[in-house]
């Protein structure tokens, strides 16, 4: 995967430009061919090199820093005209002159030949790399840490299988451990949301004044970006493959952030937790106004979707909070009475397959869980497709995982333990991001070590586990942190490492971004 | 005399299919023949249209079956079109194959067949392309593939040719600028008894006064598609017409942004100054045309923009945006250029309407102003001298422009430019250089195609194909040439 070692010298990759080394090497060879070299005494009729190109030209007359005054960044397309009525000018001025000079026009009878190739102008509106912002280290590393969370918790679960699978750790203690980890962080959760309403609550005096002027603060807040919840619900609902339990499952999580996807769904929703969710009045009021947009463009302060709760009553109401708590429970209980009832049929859905394919399916599925998950944290509508595919696919993967479990206490609890992981923890992990650095940090830390750790005991020797069953997981955890490491760091070090290929043409060629100012219809492309 | 040539256009587009290459592909074709080349078009069978077909002047086409799998673009399998088009090459006798746009895959197998088989090649470009998305860079390559070996190439504008430059890495000397053209005939200006006015036949024609209220028409025909600027259009038709009274808009073309027009329409309450017709045949444009003064172009990318000149041959102010060829197309006194933002559009067409209300603007002259600067004939002759050059009729230095005597300033180029050698091994070198891993990949395709073309003349001999007779030529007008360069 290492970079060709004959392209060092170059910033072109060989890909675009031919003969881009002798072009790179030309612009210190001939500094002659530079654009003066024009001058009109030199138009012959069959004239030696200077009047015109070589192939060397078209790059370096690429070169930016030659006209660095004209390239504004933004469209090239704008930038045209003054040079080019320059130009024309000193054509008029030149027609004593035996012949005129050369202009990038077609409905002048020039006398030139149609290959003609102009030094001064040939290329001149080309612009390399405009628009590139360079990495920094620290920041893509911070940034890594998110797909390190997503993968350690993908490999603490596909652990906690093989632990169950070999019989080495009990399913029940697994299942307790997690749904204990799930209702601390439902409590934590819920506490934050708390407070984050009652902040909340307090500007709302002034989005209510003025709900216009909340507009373009809203437009900024999207750009910026911040974690709303990636909606997967219809789709994890309606995956025909996944046990009903599943996706009831996910609904708990997702009634609560239902609200936010789009107004219609919000208010025709019958879940009686929805609308009495504690909220504040900005983002339904504001959102009524700009219906259109406002599912991809609602603002960080209700990214989690509690703001309908304002339906009936802006600030939040005790009473609210406390009937949403009692509706959670509700659906919990619901779901873990479903799951009881479907393990056995989950048990021997795949009996008559070989384990083999069980096990290479489950590895793809849960590939295409870690490559489709939606990272970025801004859960906003166009997501909707991919981000779903991913919890899909690993629902799928537990699914197929505990069918290979010999009793139903083992398939009930990794199924359950799958729901939590795949389903909850995402959304814990973007909330927590989102509060604070520090617990976004401490989390990923804490998942490095469980991940080594698991990897750790379940590599070790099973009878050897009697005698030190801390080591194996120690070692797990240093090689684990070690690995971590080196991933996150060598894989920025890389992708920055990896920008001076970095090669992007524009010019006048390239479709010019419009801008519209009233932009009613004019979707960002 | 100049040498005559028989000339084969390759090219997935042509007609029935209406479009701007097609009627390019047709008018240069009939031009040349005029010229008393012989030419033959070569394209894929359309619904209903299979076989050979003759069109006027006795144009012959080649129906080629081929599967085509999107907007009658054909499936790309490098070597399926080379027995059929051995026998087409070989019963017309070609010399030169000339394909047409880079998006027909047919044209580019033609010019890698044509190679193998010694043909010399020329490739016209019609149309821009960026350098970031996946699917430009896959065209890219596979342009690159096939002018890799190609004699010479012919651009419709200069930004064209630079886009061209920079896909294909080509030496830009091999390439020509040669632009489109219209034919000013079926552009004529609404004449006298159109006009209802007892002027007649008048030369210079009468100046059509515009009073200080007579209304303006405004005229868009483009196919409503975001490149096309829709957006942009969608936005400015209000503010024009709120800040201009006595100002309407008639809109021609289909696609998928209309229903944001006619939304704007309806928003706005404008039905009464904004007309859409919808989609219209191209033989009625400028019937179209003739009922405005002013016409807008709001594309974001264009390669040349026949259209503007076709309105301009009309004798309408051409109010456009300054993207791609456009700003290469029409001198400044017929049209108004704006930057492709919304307030620049409004400002640029509200400087057009002042300045057809001052009646500042000769839009009667415009007509014949055009036709002094694209004609098919002038096309028809620059695209023979591309001919002349690269069989070898004029010599390398003056096609070229290098001093033969001096090498030492030319050596770079040569390889490309000296494009004379058919020897396997020198096409080899050319497609070696495309890529690490494609240049490798192309010499293998070229190695392949050598073999078919070997197999091929054992299996199907020259001399069993047999020779298709010739149409009596025209007798070459050499009086025409002597006005143009």
């Amino acid at each position: 995967m290492a970079p060709p070692s004959g392209l060092h010298h170059s910033a072109l990759p060989s890909g675009s430009l031919n003969t881009s080394s002798t072009a790179v090497n030309g612009t210190r060879d001939h500094p002659i061919l530079a654009r003066s070299a024009t001058a009109p005494t030199t138009l012959k009729p069959h004239r030696p090199d200077p009047s015109h190109l070589a192939p060397e030209d078209a790059f370096v007359s690429a070169s930016p820093p030659r006209r660095p005054a004209l390239f504004d960044g933004g469209n090239g397309s704008g930038n045209e005209t003054r040079p080019r009525r320059i130009r024309r000018k000193e054509a008029s001025r030149s027609r004593s002159r035996r012949r005129k000079r050369f202009q990038k026009l077609l409905w002048v009878k020039q006398s030139y030949p149609d290959n003609y190739t102009d030094q001064a102008t040939f290329l001149e509106n080309l612009q390399r790399n405009p628009r590139v912002q360079p990495y920094d280290f620290w920041p893509l590393v911070a940034d890594s840490t998110v797909i390190m969370q997503h993968v350690c918790s993908v490999i603490i679960f596909v652990v906690c299988f093989v632990g169950i699978f070999q019989e080495r750790v009990s399913p029940v203690s697994v299942v307790g451990w997690g749904s204990f980890a799930t209702f601390v962080g439902w409590l934590l959760w819920d506490w934050w949301v708390g407070q984050e309403t009652q902040e909340a609550g307090a500007v709302d005096g002034n989005i209510r004044a003025g709900p216009r002027d909340f507009r373009q603060p809203r437009r900024q807040d999207s750009e910026v970006a911040l974690p709303g919840f990636n909606p997967s619900t219809t789709s994890v609902s309606s995956t025909s493959n996944m046990a009903s339990a599943a996706s009831s499952s996910t609904n708990l999580v997702h009634e609560n952030y239902r609200s936010q996807r789009s107004i219609p769904n919000g208010y025709d929703t019958a879940n009686g937790g929805n609308l009495l969710m504690p909220g504040h009045a900005p983002s339904r009021s504001v959102s009524s106004v700009h219906s259109a947009t406002s599912q991809t463009s609602l603002p960080k302060a209700d990214g989690y979707g509690y703001g309908d709760g304002a339906y009936w009553d802006g600030p939040p109401s005790r009473w609210g909070r406390a009937k949403l708590r009692l509706g959670t429970i509700k659906s919990a209980i619901l779901i873990y009475f479903t799951l009881l009832g479907l393990s056995p049929i989950l048990k021997s859905l795949t009996r008559s397959t070989s384990s083999d394919s069980i096990w290479a399916m489950s590895f793809w599925l849960l590939a295409i869980n870690i490559f489709f998950f939606d990272y970025s944290g801004s859960g906003g509508v166009r997501k909707f497709p991919v981000a779903s595919l991913s919890t899909n696919a690993a629902l799928m993967a537990s699914t197929v995982l505990a069918s290979r479990l010999p009793s139903t206490g083992q398939v009930f609890s990794l199924t359950l333990f799958s729901i939590e992981v795949f389903g909850l923890f995402p959304v814990f992990r973007q909330y927590a991001r989102h509060r604070s650095w520090r617990y976004h940090v401490g989390l990923t830390v804490l998942l490095v070590l469980g991940a080594g750790g698991g990897v750790g005991m379940i590599l070790g020797d099973k009878d050897e586990q009697r005698g030190l069953p801390w080591k194996n997981g120690l070692i797990g955890m240093v090689v684990g942190c070690l690995i971590s490491a080196v991933a996150m760091g060598g894989c920025s070090w890389w992708l920055i490492g990896l920008q001076k290929y970095k090669n992007e043409i524009y010019g006048p060629w390239d479709p010019a971004r419009p801008i519209i100012i009233s932009r009613r219809h004019w979707d960002d492309e | 005399m100049a040498p005559t040539y028989n000339i084969a256009m390759v090219s997935d587009f042509f007609f029935p299919q209406p479009g701007g290459v097609e009627s390019h592909i047709y008018q240069l074709s009939s031009k040349l023949m005029d010229r008393g080349h012989k030419v033959i078009i070569i394209t894929h069978a359309y619904d209903g249209r299979t076989g050979v077909r003759y069109l006027t002047n006795g144009l012959k086409v080649y129906h080629v079956p081929f599967l085509v799998i999107y907007r009658s673009t054909t499936f790309p399998t490098v070597f399926s079109f080379f027995p059929m088009f051995r026998n087409i090459v070989l019963r017309e006798r070609i010399d030169i194959v000339h394909g047409h746009a880079s998006l027909s895959n047919l044209c580019h197998e033609a010019i890698l067949h044509a190679r193998t088989m010694g043909l010399r090649t020329v490739f016209t470009d019609h149309s821009l392309f960026g350098f970031a998305d996946a699917a430009s860079i896959l065209t890219n390559k596979l342009l690159k593939f096939s002018l890799s070996d190609v004699d010479h190439v012919i651009c419709v504008s200069h930004t064209c040719k630079e886009n061209t430059v920079l896909r294909a890495s080509l030496d830009p000397l091999m390439v020509s600028v040669i632009p489109n053209a219209v034919v000013a005939e079926n552009f004529k200006p609404p004449d006298a008894s159109e006009l209802s006015s007892n002027s007649f036949g008048q030369n210079p024609p009468p100046a059509r006064p515009l009073g200080p209220h007579d209304t303006i028409t405004i005229v868009v025909i483009s196919r409503l598609f975001y490149n096309k600027g829709t957006d942009l259009l969608t936005a400015a038709i209000p503010r024009i017409l709120e800040n201009h009274p006595n100002t309407r808009f008639i809109i021609a073309g289909s696609g998928p942004k209309a229903i944001d027009l006619e939304q704007m329409i309806e928003q706005n309450v404008l039905q009464d100054r904004v007309e859409m017709l919808g989609s219209i045949r191209h033989e009625e444009v400028r019937d179209v045309m003739v009922r405005g003064h002013i016409y807008l172009h709001p594309s974001l990318t264009e390669a040349f923009g026949t259209v503007i000149v076709e309105a301009a041959s009309c004798g309408l102010y051409v109010v456009c945006t300054q993207v791609g060829g456009i700003p290469e197309v029409l001198p400044s006194h017929m049209t108004v250029f704006a930057k492709p933002e919304e307030d620049d559009l409004v400002a640029a067409t509200g400087k057009a309407i002042a300045a057809l209300r001052a009646n500042k603007v000769r839009t009667e002259l415009f007509h014949e102003q055009v036709k002094s600067m694209y004609s098919w004939t002038n096309v028809a002759l620059r695209t023979e001298r591309v001919y002349n050059g690269i069989s070898g009729a004029i010599s390398e230095a003056e096609f070229y422009g290098y001093d033969a005597s001096n090498p030492a300033t030319w050596s770079a180029t040569r390889g490309r430019s000296g494009v004379q050698s058919f020897a396997l091994i020198d096409r080899l070198k050319r497609y070696y250089g495309c890529g690490i891993w494609a240049g490798k990949l192309f010499c293998l395709c070229v190695i392949v195609d050598y073999l078919i073309f070997l197999l091929l003349e054992l299996w199907f001999p020259r001399d069993k194909i047999d020779i298709c007779p010739d149409w009596p030529r025209k007798p070459r007008n050499e009086r025409r040439e002597s006005g143009v360069r």
